[in-house]
């Protein structure tokens, strides 16, 4: 590694290893309980992040840096070649063949030995018999060598040490190829494993075959993969279940292990694929364009009217005048067709059904890009609040914890309410992006399930709106305070118990989401007799940010038969006549 | 590999040639309107084989060497519109022994490059067509392929 990469290595574990202490405590302290350059910072916070993460995965994964990955691939090897009494090089020629599967090995070795030595090219004598000469003809450049200047893999066949230098680097160069390479000669299946590369080319090459061999360990192995963050050298070792796939790596990046898209619970793979599709598609543009465009009648390039009259003239080279509602020759019209700015033309074969056919078209396009452009500018918005947070977070720690712990004389580690708040909105923000894909693809029809949806994401997300604000307003006062303040307990109160309700919600959401809303079949006889105008009244109150909450929830709690706690807004089950949360009274 | 090896090798390949070759088949580097001989690029003759409907025919085909020979392989071409499931619409020929990625070894020599594509002309592999028309043919219409395939022969006759 160049010392530029270092440096930007550095900035990078700078920069993001706060956030460290929430998204990994379960890679494991006691992994990397020795190491001393990555996880300063996890200290105190430790605990409380196991509290926040400790439902959600125990030790389903492990992070394993380069020095780890080499450790793990030379243990390996080593086995291999200490049980089988194979050289080194052939060992890792067949670790690679068998994924990195040390008991396969050993399986088909002992089942088959001479099979297996035949299908991967390890012989065990050389298959030619060179005359006894002292030179030797290289089967590439074909030119005679003395025996001291040629090579052989175990088959035999003669190289000088210039051709297989040429083979092995344009093999290298050509990619992981490099690692199941053959023999020269065409009829030839001997390995060339390791021992013979670092033998014939250079330094350099042997760097990349090296990497490529330590890539393989993690590429073609089922259960290690490098972390998809941009620039990050770590992989993870998934050793968990199928429940829980959600992985945060050291560099603080949080995925899920399946997909290895960003971390995306409640929702699930195959959605938000479709999602990250749908974001990147052309379709969206070609919607567009259909929706909101008409094609130039002469030159057909798209154009967009967005104000004036129904006189246009394409931009040049083109310049032709035409009629935006007919989309005839300007020249055609005048008075006799209703007047410069009215189309007679159009009106006439409108009536006439010409027009409704693509008209149509254009209105369903119309509709569809609207509706996606709802969902996804929620995404996008929760998105970048949540980076926003991210940013909030890494600031509270670095500097106004020490400076509010001297403000209001309290520890530093008394003040933790506040990074958990943070914390926990960070979490919640990125749930409640996902909810937004998750909104997108629940069918229209299923309308008890979209009222029910609406309104968890409703209040999910009225409920860390309160917290954000908490957070980040009700906080200013203290930190720009002189001296210790008595309102700073009640904020402490309050905080603290916005941060438990919100994660109570969340949770709520997450759970609701991943049973793909089955509470509602149940209940769906009682809301489908709901108006149809009643569902969608709400459903504007849900999308809405939550604003008018107190009247879309009492409707809510008619039709879900849950009712909201006046207190702490926590929705219960309709039997329940105390708070779960917070056991006040219902009213 | 060093740019002298391409060289080195076919002018060996060349010896090996002149010294032995099978019979009916010619390869000769290409000489330039100045009396130069230029050894990457060969011009051949293959021979359709005795006994298939290929014989009688003496097909013309260029192999184009890289600087990068023998460690990349030679590219091969027939005359453009070659009839052949194999052949693309180019007159390049796909054959295994001759795809950089998977079957081209350095040690394979002009004369198993021959040898090889004589067996190619009369034993095309379905699995991997070039070529639309004689693809679709050798599939479904076996008594035309085989008349479209005697007929290229006759165009090219024995070249003495």
């Amino acid at each position: 590694m160049d010392s530029e990469d270092d440096m930007h290595d550095a900035n990078d574990v700078e920069s993001m290893d706060d956030d460290e202490g929430f998204y990994s405590d379960e890679m494991g302290m006691d992994y990397y309980g020795s190491d001393d350059d990555v996880d300063v910072d996890f200290g105190e916070d430790n605990e409380g992040i196991k509290r926040i993460e400790a439902s959600r995965a125990e030790n389903n994964f492990i992070i394993l840096k380069e020095s780890d990955i080499k450790q793990r691939q030379e243990e390996d090897i080593t086995s291999v070649s200490t049980v089988l009494s194979i050289s080194r090089a052939a060992s890792s020629i067949l670790l690679r063949y068998y994924n990195w599967s040390v008991s396969e090995v050993h399986e088909a070795w002992f089942a088959d030995e001479d099979k297996v030595r035949k299908t991967f090219g390890l012989l065990k004598k050389p298959v030619i018999q060179l005359t006894s000469s002292r030179e030797l003809t290289c089967g590439i450049c074909f030119e005679a060598f003395h025996r001291s200047s040629i090579r052989s893999a175990a088959c035999g066949h003669p190289f000088c040490c210039a051709c297989w230098e040429g083979y092995i680097r344009t093999s290298i160069g050509d990619g992981p190829g490099c690692l199941i390479l053959r023999c020269p000669d065409p009829s030839c299946g001997a390995a060339v494993g390791q021992d013979m590369i670092t033998m014939l080319v250079s330094d350099e090459d042997n760097r990349k075959y090296s990497r490529y061999l330590l890539r393989s360990y993690i590429e073609n192995n089922k259960k290690t993969k490098w972390c998809p963050a941009p620039g990050c050298e770590y992989a993870v070792n998934f050793v968990g279940d199928d429940e829980n796939y959600d992985v945060s790596c050291l560099c603080s990046y949080g995925f899920c292990w399946n997909c290895t898209e960003e971390a995306h619970r409640p929702v699930d793979c195959s959605t938000v694929s479709k999602w990250i599709m749908k974001n990147s598609a052309e379709s969206e543009n070609m919607n567009w364009i259909l929706a909101n465009s008409k094609p130039c009648p002469k030159c057909k390039r798209p154009i967009e009217k967005n104000q004036g009259c129904m006189h246009m003239t394409c931009t040049p080279p083109c310049k032709f005048e035409f009629c935006w509602l007919c989309l005839g020759a300007w020249s055609d019209h005048g008075e006799r067709t209703g007047g410069f700015y009215a189309c007679n033309r159009y009106e006439a074969a409108k009536q006439e059904g010409v027009y409704d056919e693509t008209e149509r078209r254009r209105e369903m396009a119309k509709n569809s890009l609207e509706r996606y452009t709802h969902y996804y500018e929620r995404w996008a918005s929760n998105q970048l609040s949540r980076q926003k947070a991210l940013a909030d977070l890494h600031q509270m720690r670095t500097v106004h914890m020490e400076k509010l712990s001297d403000i209001q004389r309290e520890p530093e580690s008394q003040l933790k309410f506040i990074t958990d708040a943070w914390q926990q909105i960070v979490e919640c923000r990125r749930v409640l992006k996902w909810t937004y894909a998750y909104g997108y693809y629940l069918p229209e029809h299923e309308h008890a399930k979209r009222q029910f949806f609406e309104y968890l994401q409703g209040e999910a997300e009225s409920g860390l709106e309160r917290l954000h604000q908490c957070a980040e307003k009700e906080l200013q006062q203290f930190l720009s305070a002189d001296g210790p303040s008595k309102e700073f307990i009640d904020f402490h109160t309050k905080l603290a118990g916005l941060t438990g309700v919100t994660k109570n919600y969340f949770e709520n959401l997450v759970s609701a989401l991943e049973n793909g809303l089955s509470d509602v079949d149940s209940q769906a006889t009682c809301s489908g007799s709901s108006s149809k105008n009643g569902g969608s009244s709400k459903a504007k109150g849900g999308k809405g940010k939550g604003t008018s909450r107190a009247g879309g929830s009492s409707k809510n709690v008619d039709s879900t038969g849950m009712w909201t706690c006046e207190y702490c807004t926590y929705a219960n089950s309709k039997h329940s006549t105390t708070c779960h949360m917070c056991h006040h009274q219902r009213r | 590999m060093s740019g002298g090896i391409a060289r080195g090798r076919l002018a060996e390949e060349r010896k090996a040639w002149r010294k032995n070759h099978p019979h009916g088949f010619v390869a000769k580097p290409e000489t330039l309107s100045d009396g130069t001989v230029n050894l990457m690029v060969w011009h051949c003759t293959i021979p359709g084989k005795t006994g298939t409907d290929w014989e009688g025919g003496f097909f013309p085909l260029t192999l184009h060497f890289s600087e990068d020979y023998p460690s990349k392989p030679p590219k091969c071409k027939f005359p453009p519109g070659f009839f052949h499931p194999n052949v693309y619409p180019s007159g390049t020929v796909c054959l295994s022994i001759l795809n950089e990625d998977s079957g081209w070894r350095p040690a394979i020599t002009v004369k198993q490059i021959l040898v090889g594509i004589q067996d190619l002309l009369d034993q095309p592999n379905p699995a991997d067509p070039a070529q639309t028309e004689g693809y679709h043919l050798f599939i479904q219409d076996a008594t035309e392929y085989k008349k479209r395939v005697r007929q290229q022969a006759k165009q090219y006759p024995p070249l003495v």
